[in-house]
């Protein structure tokens, strides 16, 4: 069965390193749609990074720093990162060796599918 | 807050889950409805009153489970205005166990669900063997929930705990 983000999804795997992309309920954690490479924990990875997710909007409301645009975890093996609107986030798992400026483009310009 | 347990082999993984998930409550029971350890309750009278409705509410989805599906349903989520609840079943070598915890937006389901699958494979690792000629008594079973209640709650050492030290820490 195909969902309205398998477009969006397809778009962004298709960018060097990135080891997976998901759709994932900011509120309850769980994956809506997702495209990952075999070996990806992607209901673990959903889980954690729809709730850092959350921390960091709400982390920059308090601060009055307003909405979250973008969200980048660097890592020793990678980078998360994730973008949201409506209570949906896409998160895309990548490589250290991945183009991180095209991939925050192609988040970006995806998140209007978050309706 | 610590959590507060039964038997001590509960402790190490109750504590992890609840460290790691953010729930208010967490209840850990054998499915006679005898409890192993709990994490957020403060009175006794509530520890035992979520026991016996855990027990009810996983013995009635078990056998709905078999009717619609041929298998029992193992998870039960139920999302409150405020609170959310969530039952889910921890296979042992020994014995099925019932675990209950209700989250507010401290946590999520995704969250409850992921550390659940850790504390379920710390708890089938922890498990001791069932003591040998030491079946279940029916007609021990008050006792034994009571027992358990009160070990709980401090007021009675652990079975084999010479010292008169209880396993619950606060």
């Amino acid at each position: 069965m195909s969902s309205p983000f398998e477009d969006v999804l397809a778009s962004l795997i298709r960018h060097r390193g990135v080891l997976g992309c998901l759709v994932v309920g900011e509120a309850d954690g769980l994956v809506v749609d997702a495209n990952v490479q075999v070996g990806v924990p992607e209901h673990v990875v959903a889980a954690l990074a729809a709730a850092l997710y959350r921390r960091a909007r709400l982390a920059s409301q308090a601060a009055g720093l307003g909405q979250v645009t973008f969200l980048q975890l660097e890592a020793e093996g990678g980078h998360i990162c994730a973008v949201g609107r409506e209570g949906l986030v896409i998160v895309t798992l990548a490589e250290p060796r991945a183009h991180i400026g095209l991939i925050r483009g192609a988040m970006l310009a995806s998140v209007e599918a978050l309706t | 807050m610590r959590t507060h347990v039964a038997e001590p082999w509960v402790e190490v993984p109750l504590q992890h889950f609840v460290d790691d998930a953010r729930v208010l409550f967490a209840l850990l029971l054998h499915p006679n409805g005898q409890v192993l350890g709990q994490f957020g309750f403060t009175r006794a009278v509530d520890v035992m009153a979520a026991c016996a409705l855990a027990a009810g509410i996983h013995a009635s989805a078990g056998q709905l489970g078999r009717e619609l599906d041929g298998k029992p349903f193992r998870e039960l989520y139920h999302s409150g205005r405020e609170r959310q609840i969530f039952i889910g079943e921890v296979r042992t070598p020994r014995d099925g166990l019932i675990f209950l915890t209700a989250f507010g937006d401290d946590s999520s389901l995704g969250l409850v669900r992921v550390f659940f699958a850790a504390l379920s494979t710390r708890i089938a690792a922890a498990v001791p063997a069932r003591p040998a000629g030491a079946p279940l008594q029916s007609e021990s079973l008050e006792q034994d929930l009571a027992h358990s209640l009160a070990v709980l709650f401090g007021k009675v050492p652990p079975a084999g705990d010479a010292g008169g030290s209880s396993s619950t820490r606060s």
